[in-house]
């Protein structure tokens, strides 16, 4: 006779060194941000937009095209919408994790991956929202990315909704699992639209010849901070998730 | 200014509000959640306290 034993899963808590790293990555995060968003403005190129009737000599360089200085959108509207995937990933990883162990800890941290994405796809919306109501001169579109990215934002919304409407919690987390894993799928499908369908308008920085060195490093820049602050606000908001949880627990144990 | 600079910076006054306002509201949004997490923390951490001292009080008895 065979004995099966049943490894026990190594659970994601608070006061492990993530949290104690948190704090600094978000600082780290937030000086990272203010040096991309200065160098976005004072140090990267513009980006040239209609040729005009003429040229002139700006900065020591000949310019002969409008000065489109909404693209400085740009170098946060791309790494919240990043940061948005990647929690995205994370909420997907831990519902998966919470469907083949049942342990209600890959609930809380898929939960809490949602919330952080959520906040970065209305960063993301409220940057691209700016910047299409200025360049395109409306405030929606039905292009492909926006409206698979409109999607995206609907299926994280009812993700809310569903786990406000049920009160079992087993049902809750197990409805909440497979609405994460959905998001995610739908992650792919957003990132690839604009290269799979030739007619969205929506720019492709990669396909359209890529950035300058300059911009390159900006980017990276703000790419690097809004991370680090995903994971700090990630973090944080475990701590509290987690207290909150062990309050609920010393709550009920009294009420016995 | 003369004609070709005007044109050159046309877009950049009228698209002011919208950089402003994308920048602004971008960072609104980051710091409300950090301050609703602040506000949880410490909520839970005062009812973690009261808790505690019932629980003591229970032993007590």
């Amino acid at each position: 006779m065979t004995e099966v034993t049943k490894k026990t899963p190594k659970l994601p808590e608070a006061g492990q060194w993530p949290d104690r790293i948190a704090p600094a990555v978000l600082v780290v995060g937030i000086v990272l941000s203010t040096i991309g968003f200065l160098l976005a403005f004072l140090w990267a190129s513009p980006v040239n937009g209609a040729g005009v009737n003429g040229a002139e000599m700006i900065g020591g360089q000949m310019v002969t095209n409008v000065v489109l200085l909404s693209q400085k959108i740009f170098y946060f509207h791309m790494p919240v919408a990043i940061t948005s995937f990647v929690a995205l990933g994370f909420a997907g990883y831990y519902a998966v994790r919470f469907l083949m162990t049942r342990n209600r800890r890959f609930d809380t941290c898929s939960k809490i991956a949602m919330e952080i994405a959520l906040l970065f796809v209305a960063c993301t919306m409220i940057t691209g929202d700016l910047w299409t109501r200025f360049e395109w001169g409306v405030w929606w579109t039905w292009d492909p990315r926006l409206t698979t990215y409109l999607i995206l934002m609907l299926i994280i919304i009812a993700y809310f909704i569903l786990r406000n409407a049920i009160d079992e919690p087993e049902r809750r987390a197990t409805f909440g699992a497979v609405l994460s894993i959905i998001a995610l799928i739908d992650v792919p499908i957003c990132f690839m639209v604009t290269r799979l369908i030739p007619s969205s308008i929506h720019p492709v920085v990669v396909r359209e010849g890529g950035m300058s060195g300059d911009m390159g490093i900006t980017l990276m820049f703000c790419l690097a901070g809004i991370a680090m602050i995903g994971f700090a606000l990630y973090r944080l908001r475990f701590r509290q998730v987690r207290l909150t949880e062990r309050v609920e627990v010393l709550k009920e144990q009294l009420e016995d | 200014m003369n004609p070709i600079l005007t044109e050159i910076y046309s877009t950049i006054v009228p698209s002011m509000p919208f950089i402003i306002g994308a920048y602004v509201l971008m960072w609104v949004a980051l710091l409300v959640y950090v301050l609703i997490i602040m506000v949880g923390y410490k909520k839970a951490e005062a009812q973690m306290a009261v808790l505690e001292e019932a629980v003591a009080e229970r032993r007590a008895d």
